[in-house]
Formats: structure tokens, sequence, C-alpha cells
């Protein structure tokens, strides 16, 4: 598979660049995202990453040229694809050594040990690109649910060891709450297993029939081990790995059971014991790991902290009656049409937007600034972070059109191949935490817009309804909007009608 | 509290037992002689005054012949204390300890008992291949013989004791470099550990091991010389944020697998130093058994740091080469940790 | 000399363990019988005479032919026998078999298989004599095959140089094995190595029961007094094979009859009757009362439960449990 590689637009006022040099020559292998050559603009000298691994080639532009802003001038062909990982939950992705080794941060370098003579091969591995993973660490990523692919090894020789599902653990953790949940995954990837941390699991315990037939076959009962499937249900990988393992299924059912006791034991062997896999609590690193507060997770830093210190926010909830959204989404999937709910929601908040003109401004200096267009950012959450590229002109597109753009854009948001212009501009922004059981949060604000709609589980309740209780689909909306803006009555009023328009999306078409 | 030597603690645990119990005795070469050496390394030195010289009986050299008087008088009521000079002469003795010590109670249906203690010096001391040997792997291996090494003046004490007391034939293996041996019998290059030693009666029991150092990175097991290796190389690793759990053993058998599971369900890395050959030896066993009930807790493979498969050469040079050193233990430990 | 009790009481002794090996042979062709035997027939009057001076206080080893001392020391037939089936009500609950018989409750150490293994052993059982005092003794059996090994010379020396009460019996039935003496000595008398230790000896005609008795006698009363160890060679010969599996092809048949005729046992027998101590009919009785032994062992002995394959955990440690292991696989779990 070849790649292109592209000028990119480097800003808005240049449409041709100098290109300065090449650090790569053709025919040298190269790393996505590793600094491959240096274009000019009018203002400064820039590097620009590869966009893809691989083999350079096709070099057409030679130091000095004046090049176009994204025409290709040169490809990558991309290395012989390499055997997937050994015993590693299923995943849409490959994920190649390589790309395993690549590290979270883009840049990232792994230290070398300096001044020392090589060290034995002491995991005595092939290089090939199966990934080992010591026994230690197969066992906690299976009593947490942690899939393998997306574990970054260090260990020696490429091994994924203990500490490395710890880190992938904490960084699940960190997440910030509110903005940068991931929103449904595109359609084409299975959800990602949760790490199941809690002891109790919401609601009647459940296995999918397969996972029933063979622990059946097994001679496990399933009731006693923990899910990893939506909402707790085990799993037929959670059966394998108890049929494989007892003590697997056996010290997560503990987990479970002894989570309440685990934080009374008073033994202090066990408390001194941060690796041992007794407690709910999720496990330390054994030694003070290093994330550098730069690159991407420097700027989600750096603008969090802005909009939390800048902004007045006030957040209000809403719990709406779903149901009809719900049903209008299977309908329109029957019919060959498949949105997501955030298409709807997207579809919603630009109807609501064109009629409260207050909510889709932004402040500028000591004026505030209300936007002709409306331009909707979509949270995703990345491997990198988080990232909201923008769907533009939402009021100007059908349904249908809407779900093609998110689809293409979440995809290349993941892949860290949305441009600069993509990531910028939005007026208002949508941010979905529902698929992780999230109802109510308190969304921060993207600066600088003035106010974000975050959206939660969508859930089977009972309900009043006229005279009597019964089931109907739930979903609670949440408003953070900046008070300096905007006051509580039109952003509740603006609220109401969003709410509305979920209740009864027909409206949409009035 | 008295500060002592291995030799003087062993010493002295030797005279309490045979002040407590009259049919404690000890049997050996040399052990007793007037104006002698009180055995190869002092151990015995000035028992025969105080007991005489049938408590104190010194043998012809006669390794097999008194092994089996051991076991014989052991079996009749008494309680010997038998001694050879150099562990490498116990395969002199191979067919009494191992034929008839270790398996009377077995073939008697349990009627029998063989309440003797064999004690006996390892070490490589530049003094060639046949006195040099650390060779207590022979008798792990065999069912109905204890084992024991202690490294510690407080547990030279506490563990003759309590080999003296068992009703079962208990071989103690002693470091030569670790007795702390004075006089004549100073040895070149001793370590000698000099430890305090309560006063009053106590026993280490037989079968219990000791963490010597407790950390969380990986954990080091060594046994007599080696532990002190292990010691030294847990202090070097320190330097670079490698908390190392340095384990003493102190019973080779029975094991105290307990303390060893724990610690390597605790660490996930294991390093064991002996001073014995690679192939066949003790750390084989352990790492076989941590292999067997541990292997999921381990986040690296288990390694050994032995001396090469050879016999023991003379020249210092070459005898530094062959002991493991500090520097292939702490290069074992940082190996297992990526670094 | 002895008196009539006693010759008669030796008659029965040698008697019954002649009868008793001759019926392990027969159970052993009949398959009743797991192990190998090494038989004592023609040997009966060393084992006799000897023990007839030692009590339940006094100590004997012996070797991998073993029935006969045991017998003689007081071991009873049924232990014996029950031990030979592999049962657990055996001498050594089933953990020893044939060449470990004993029983330290009538002073037999169980025997040990390893030529010349017991000679150190009977050192340092009479060392113990020694300290405990009492007047004890230790006696230790061996072949002439043993005195060649190492520990016959180191057990010999350290029981002359403490002055031990220790009797070292030397049966001498001319090979060791399948090789005759003589390629074995260049001596004509083993006795003659004692003198290398400083030690006593004596030699007497091992298939005369009163000549044993009395040489015994003897070395065990020097022994009792302080005076210290006797080496004393019985000149004997064994009538069956070294073991079951040999068909005695290196010995002369002429060599075998002579040694038939001078049969202890018989030889007994006719003293017995020429002194007037005993009748045809009285030998009868005794002879039916020795078989009636046999009997009862054989019957005890098929009559008893076997052990538990577990029970091999047991007994290895005096005085603590079985020891700890999985039969499946090694280790324990996860």
């Amino acid at each position: 598979m070849t790649s292109e590689v592209l000028v990119p637009p480097l800003g808005q006022t240049v449409d041709t660049l100098t290109l300065v040099s090449w650090y790569k020559n053709e025919g040298d292998a190269v790393t996505e995202g590793e600094p491959l050559f240096a274009v000019e603009t009018d203002k400064a000298t820039l590097d620009v990453e590869a966009p893809a691994s691989g083999v350079l080639r096709e070099v057409r532009a030679a130091p000095g040229d004046q090049v176009k802003v994204l025409t290709a001038i040169a490809t990558i062909e991309a290395a012989v694809r390499l055997e997937p990982p050994h015993a590693v939950v299923t995943a849409s992705d490959v994920v190649t050594a390589s790309d395993a080794k690549a590290g979270s941060l883009p840049g990232d370098r792994r230290d070398d040990p300096s001044g020392r003579p090589p060290l034995p091969s002491i995991f005595n591995l092939q290089s090939s690109a199966r990934i080992f993973i010591s026994p230690r660490a197969r066992r906690l990523a299976e009593s947490k649910g942690v899939p393998l692919d997306l574990v970054t090894p260090t260990g020696p020789e490429g091994a994924i060891i203990e500490r490395d599902v710890q880190a992938y653990l904490e960084e699940m953790l960190n997440q910030p709450a509110g903005r940068g949940g991931p929103t449904c995954p595109p359609p084409s990837a299975p959800a990602r297993p949760l790490p199941p941390e809690a002891p109790a699991q919401p609601g009647p315990k459940t296995a999918s029939p397969i996972a029933q037939r063979l622990a059946e076959e097994a001679g496990i009962d399933w009731r006693t081990l923990t899910g990893s499937g939506p909402r707790g249900q085990v799993t037929r990988e959670d059966v394998q790995a108890a049929a494989a393992g007892p003590a697997y299924a056996a010290s997560a059912a503990s987990d479970a059971s002894a989570a309440s006791d685990a934080s009374a034991a008073s033994d202090a062997s066990a408390a001194s014991d941060a690796h041992h896999l007794q407690s709910s609590i999720f496990n330390l690193p054994s030694a003070p790991q290093v994330i550098p507060l730069s690159g991407m997770r420097g700027l989600i830093a750096e603008r969090m902290a802005a909009s939390h210190r800048e902004t007045a926010a006030v957040t209000l909830t809403t719990e709406v009656d779903a149901t009809a959204l719900v049903a209008l989404r299977r309908q329109l999937a029957t019919d060959g049409v498949a949105v997501s709910y955030n298409d709807l929601f997207l579809a919603i908040l630009a109807r609501t937007l064109a009629e409260h003109p207050r909510l889709n401004a932004s402040l500028d200096g000591d004026t505030i600034v209300l936007k002709p267009q409306i331009d909707l950012g979509l949270a995703i959450d990345t491997e990198r972070g988080l990232i909201v590229p923008v769907v533009r002109g939402v009021d100007r597109k059908g349904l249908a059109r809407l779900a093609a753009v998110t689809v293409d854009l979440a995809e290349r948001a993941r892949a860290g191949r949305c441009t600069p212009e993509e990531l910028t501009g939005s007026t208002f922004t949508l941010t979905n935490l529902g698929m992780h059981g999230i109802d109510a949060f308190t969304p921060i604000i993207n600066l600088p817009e003035c106010a974000i709609l975050g959206v939660g589980r969508i859930s089977t309740q009972p309900a009043w309804v006229v005279d009597h209780v019964e089931p109907r689909e739930r979903v609670w909306l949440s408003l953070t909007f900046d008070h300096r803006l905007v006051d509580g009555g039109p952003a509740a009023r603006f609220l109401q009608r969003v709410a509305q328009l979920a209740e009864k999306p027909h409206l949409l078409i009035t | 509290m008295t500060q002592m030597s291995i030799a003087e603690a062993i010493r002295e645990g030797i005279r309490e037992e045979m002040r407590r119990d009259p049919a404690v005795f000890c049997i050996g070469e040399d052990i007793g002689i007037p104006g002698g050496f009180g055995g190869a390394f002092t151990v015995t030195l000035g028992l025969s005054d105080e007991f005489g010289h049938e408590r104190i009986l010194d043998t012809p050299i006669s390794e097999l012949g008194l092994a089996g008087v051991a076991v014989g008088a052991a079996m009749a009521g008494l309680r010997p204390i038998a001694d050879v000079q150099y562990s490498d002469f116990l395969f002199l003795a191979m067919d009494q300890l191992v034929n008839n010590a270790a398996k009377m109670t077995y073939m008697s249906g349990g009627v029998a008992k063989v309440p003797m203690v064999m004690r006996a010096p390892v070490g490589a001391t530049a003094r060639g291949s046949q006195h040099a040997q650390s060779l207590e792997a022979f008798f792990c291996h065999v069912p109905g013989l204890k084992v024991v090494a202690p490294a510690t003046a407080y547990d030279a004490k506490g563990l003759l004791k309590s080999a003296v007391r068992d009703d079962n034939p208990v071989i103690m293996f002693e470091h030569k470099l670790l007795y702390g041996s004075k006089g004549p019998r100073t040895e070149r290059g001793a370590l000698s550990p000099v430890g305090e030693v309560p006063d009053e009666d106590y026993v280490v029991p037989i079968g219990k091991g000791i963490i010597r150092r407790p950390g969380k990175d990986v954990t080091i097991v060594g046994k007599l010389l080696t532990m002190y290796r292990a010691l030294a190389a847990a202090e070097e690793l320190a330097k670079e944020g490698i908390e190392a759990e340095v384990i003493d053993p102190r019973t080779l058998v029975p094991l105290d697998k307990e303390l060893l599971l724990e610690s390597v369900k605790k660490t996930g890395r294991l390093v064991i130093v002996e001073e014995d050959n690679l192939t066949g030896g003790w750390a084989g066993d352990l790492a076989a058994i941590i292999a067997d009930e541990a292997f999921f807790w381990l986040d690296a493979p288990v390694k050994r740091v032995s001396a090469p498969d050879v016999p023991p050469p003379f020249a210092p040079v070459m005898e530094q080469f062959y002991v493991p050193s500090v520097e292939r233990v702490v290069a074992a430990a940082r190996a297992l940790l990526g670094k | 000399m002895a008196d009539s009790q006693l010759q008669l009481s030796l008659y029965r002794s040698m008697l019954t363990i002649r009868r008793f090996e001759e019926r392990c042979n027969n159970l052993f062709m009949q398959g009743k019988i797991p192990s190998t035997l090494h038989l004592y027939i023609g040997q009966e009057a060393v084992a006799a005479g000897v023990c007839a001076h030692l009590t339940a206080a006094d100590y004997a080893t012996s070797t991998h032919r073993p029935h006969g001392h045991s017998i003689a020391k007081g071991v009873s037939l049924r232990s014996i026998m029950a031990e030979l089936y592999a049962k657990r009500t055996g001498c050594c609950k089933g953990k020893g078999g044939s060449m470990h018989v004993g029983d330290m409750t009538v002073g037999m150490i169980p025997a040990i298989a390893i030529v010349g293994g017991n000679i150190p052993l009977t050192t340092g059982l009479a060392l113990a004599c020694k300290r405990l005092g009492q007047g004890r003794v230790a006696v230790g059996f061996m072949g002439d095959g043993a005195t060649n090994e190492g520990a016959f010379h180191e057990g010999l020396n350290m029981a002359a140089i403490w002055d031990l009460p220790a009797v070292f019996v030397v049966e001498n039935n001319l090979y060791a094995a399948s090789t005759p003496v003589g390629v074995t000595f260049k001596i004509q008398d083993i006795a003659q190595r004692a003198a290398s230790y400083g030690m006593a000896s004596d030699i007497c005609d091992g298939m005369d029961v009163l000549a044993v008795y009395e040489a015994a006698g003897r070395a065990i009363a020097r022994a009792r007094a302080g005076g210290g160890p006797t080496l004393l060679e019985c000149k004997t010969y064994r009538h069956c094979g070294h073991s079951r599996s040999d068909p005695r092809t290196y010995r002369p048949k002429e060599e075998e009859t002579d040694w038939a005729t001078r049969d202890a046992i018989l030889r007994m027998a006719a003293h017995l009757k020429e002194a007037g101590l005993v009748t045809g009919e009285s030998l009868a009785q005794i002879e039916q009362e020795v078989m009636a032994a046999v009997d009862d062992a054989v019957a005890f002995a098929e009559s008893s439960p076997s052990p538990a394959p577990e029970e091999a955990l047991e007994d290895v440690f005096w005085g603590e449990g079985p020891v700890p292991f999985a039969a499946a696989a090694s280790g324990g779990v996860r």
C-alpha cells in the first residue's frame, strides 16, 4: 500500500510553500510521525512529519522548489504487512510491531542505555513481529479486560511487561471528565471492552450464549466470572480465559467480591504489595512513570486550564425521553441509512442553534460575536488524546451526508490525519460519553465557543406516561454555557428546545 | 548478647548442647587433640578441655568409618556431631550418609531414628579442586536428609542447636570464608562476618528462611557466601533505584518455599546465585519450583548466577572468575529489568 | 559345655531358620514373594550359636542375607514373612523388604544391603554401648567378601583403638557371590587380619553349633568385660545359591555334597540323640512345632493387608508426617 506525502496547508493565507530540505533520501526507511522534510511559510520554517511508515519513493521536489499545498511531493511504500500480535484480543486494526513500538506520543524516542555494552538477550526473543507478553502482564491484562493490542511494550526486547499494562490502565483513568470521552466508534469497529473495575455490575449478570455454552462445556460457572462485555456481560473470551487459567477467573471473581474487603485488609504484606491483584483499586506502576506534558497532551492541558480559568461555566442538565429518537434511528437503519446518535444530535443542535443564535457565539476581546455559520465540533477520543474535528455547515447537510462526514472525520482523527483546518473554527461542540455508561457530566467549554452539549447514556428506564409507568428510552443531556455571554434563562430555553427535538425528532423536518 | 564470629558461634552452640545433654558428643579428625587445631577451622578448639576425649572423639583418617560410627551411635541413643574437614571428603562417606543415615527411619517403617549431625565446610579458597567444592546439591537430593547452610553467627549457633535436637540426620554446610577463624587458621580473603549472638538459649528453626533485605523490583536468593554477594549487589542496584529483595534460605531441605513464592509473587523477578556449578545445581531446583508454582507472576525469566561447569580452579584470578561476583549478580538483575 | 536346655534351644533355633528359609524358597517359586531372596540355608549354626549369648538389649547388625540372624535375635517369624509378602504388618511396614528386615525392639538393626556397610555401624553401636554402660555389646555379621571393603578396615580399626565391646563375626562361606576366596585373599584365614588392628581373633567350625557357641561366648564375654573387640571367623558353607537367581555353576558338585554331609542341623540332631537329650519322637515333635510356627507365619502374612500406595510418603523423617507430593504433577497450585 502506498501513501502520498502531501504538502500540508500550513495556515490559511498561503497556497505555495518553499521546500527547504529533506530529512530522508529516496529509498530510506521512514517511520510514521518522524520529521520527513522542512518547508518555509511566509512566517517560519516548519518540519513536516511522515504520514506513514515504509520506504520513501518517487521524490518529486528538491530543496528550494516552490510547492503547492496539498500536492504530493513523494510517496511512501508501506512495509510488508507483519503478522498480527500473538494471542491478542480481536481488534479491527492489525497492530504491527512497529506501530506498537512507536509510543503513545508523536516523536517519542526510547532511551538508549548509554555507554554500556549490549545486554545479553535475556528474553531470547527472535526478531519477529510476534509480541511477547510476560505471564504477569498477561494475567493483569486479562483480569482487567485490557486489550493487549493497545498496550505499548517497554520491556526488554519489545516485550509487554506488567508496568505497560498498568500504564494503559492509568491512561484510561486519566481521561478528563466531560471533554474528550470516546464517542460512538465508527460502525466498522467493534466496541472495545471496558476494564471491569467496579465490584458490582448494574443489573442482573448476563453471559452471551456462546459464553454460556463454552462455560458449560468447560465445567465453569459463568456467574463467578467478571464480564468484560457491555454492561458487564460475560463474553466468550472471559470464559476461555477462565478455562485456560483458573487463577485468572478466581482472582477476577475474588476481585469483585473482595473489593470491599481489600480496603479493610490490614495485613502488612498485602497492603505493601502494590502489585497484588486482590484489590479493585487500580494498580500503580512499580516505578514512577514519566509522561511528558508536551505535544498533544500539553496542548490539551493548556486549553482545558484556560477554559476552566476564563469562563464562568454553568452546567444545566435535563433528562429526555429518547424513545422516538431510538426508533427513528432504527427505522433509518432498516431503510439503509446508517446514522449515529452523534449525527442525530448534530442535526438537532444545528436546528436549535439556528433558533438561538446567542449560543452560536464567541467572546472576542470585549465583544460578543454571533457567528453566521453553524460549524460543529465533535469530540473524539484517540490513542494520542482528545481530538475535536469540525463538521462544517451542519445546518446545510442532511442526515445521510452528516453520517458520511462524521465517519470519515472520526477515522482520520484516530489516524492523526486531519488537516489543521479541520481542527479549528467550530462554533459549538458536541461531546458524547454515553458509550461509557455516563449519564450527566460537566463538559468543559471549547474556547472560544460559549457552550458545549454533553450527551449521556441511553438506557431503558421506567417512566410515568400519562397515567401509568412503562419502560422508556431515557437519556441525559448536559449543557455547559459561559455565563459571561449567556444567561441562565436563554441557556435553559436552548436546552429545552434541544430536549424537545430529541423527544420529538419528527419536528426536525418541519 | 555477644559479638561472635561464625566459628565461635558454632563452638558455643556445641558447648551448650553438650552441657545440656550428655548424649551429645563430637566425632571427627583433629578435633580434640591437645595442642591441636580444634578441627580444620578451629570450631572445636578448647572443647576437649571441658568435655574430655571420649566426648570430643578424634578418629583416624576414616571418613567412611566415622560417618558409619555416627549412624550406629545415633541409632543406639547417642547424639553425635560428626564432621569432615572439607566437604569434598563427604564423598568418601556417601554410602553411610545416603544409604544408611538417610534411609534407616524409612526402611525400618518409622521405628529407627538417626539423630546425628554432620558438619562440612564448603567454598573455594585457593586450595585446588578437591578442597573447594560447594556440593550441597548432592545432599539436597537425598530423601531423609535435612540440609542447613547458615551464613551468620546467629544462624550458625541457632541452626547447630536445632540440628542437634532434631531426631533426624542433618548435614550442616559452613563456608570457609565466613568462619572468621583466627590465628594460624586465618583464611585469606575471608569475609568473617561477626554478629550478635544471644547469651541465652535459643534456636533457629530448621525449614525457615529469612528476608535479609526487603525490596520490590527483583528477588535475589543466595546462600552462604553468595548471600553476601547478593546483599552487595542489592546495594549497587539501589543506587540505580532498583530495590532488590534478598532472601537467605538458611535451610536448603526442607526449603522455606512459601517465603520464596511470596517474594517472587511480589517482585515478579528472580535471580538465584550460588557457588556451585550451573548444571544440576540447587538453583535449578528453585527455578523449577518457581516455574511451576509462580509462573503467572513472572514478569521476566528466572536467572541463575552460578559457577561455570568446571572444577574449581586454583589460580586466584581464575577462582575469582569461577565464584559468582557481585558484578554478575548486578548484571543479571539489571537484565531482568531491561536496563 | 552348654546345658541340655540350651542345646535343645540351639537346635530349635537352627531348625526354625532352616524350615523358614526353605518355605521362603517354595513361596518364591510360587510367585508369592515379590522380591529376590538371599537364603541362609547351611549357615544356621553361626546365627544360632552367636545370638544365643545376646539379649534384647544387645545389638546385632546384618547383611543382605539377614533372615537367619534376625530369627536368631528374636524377630518374629510373622513380621519377617509379612515383610517378604510386602504387607503393612511386616517388620518394616513393607518399606524394607528381605534385605532390610530387623526389629529395634529386640536389638536387631534393620539389615544393611551394601556389603560392608554395617561394619562401621556396628562400631558406632558398640561405642554407644560402652558410653551407656550396662555391659551391652554390638555384634556385626558379615561375609568373607565384606572383609575386603574399606569399611571393614575403618570399622575394625576404630573398634580396636577405642576398645569397644564389639564382635565382628565373619561367616566365611568360601564365596563372595560367585568369586571364591582363593581369588580374593592372599591369606588363608580372615582372622589373621585382626592382628593388624591389634584386635583379638578366633576361628571356629561354622558347621558345629556348639563350637560356634563356645567361641562366640568367649568373644562376647571379653566384650562385656571391657576387654575390647574380637574378630570371630566361622568356617561355613551355604547350601543354596547366593540369591534365588543363582544356579551355582561356579561351585564343584563334589564340594557341595561334601559340605552337605557336614550339615550343622543333621550333626546337631545326631549329637542330641547320642547324648540322650532327644528321642526320635521329640525330634519329630520339635519338627512339628517349628513347621506350625512357619505355617502360622505364612497364614499371617497372607491374610495381612497391603499398605496403601500413599504410605510410601510416610516415615521419611522420624516424628514427622508424610512428605508433600502431588501425584499429578510437581508442585502446588498456581
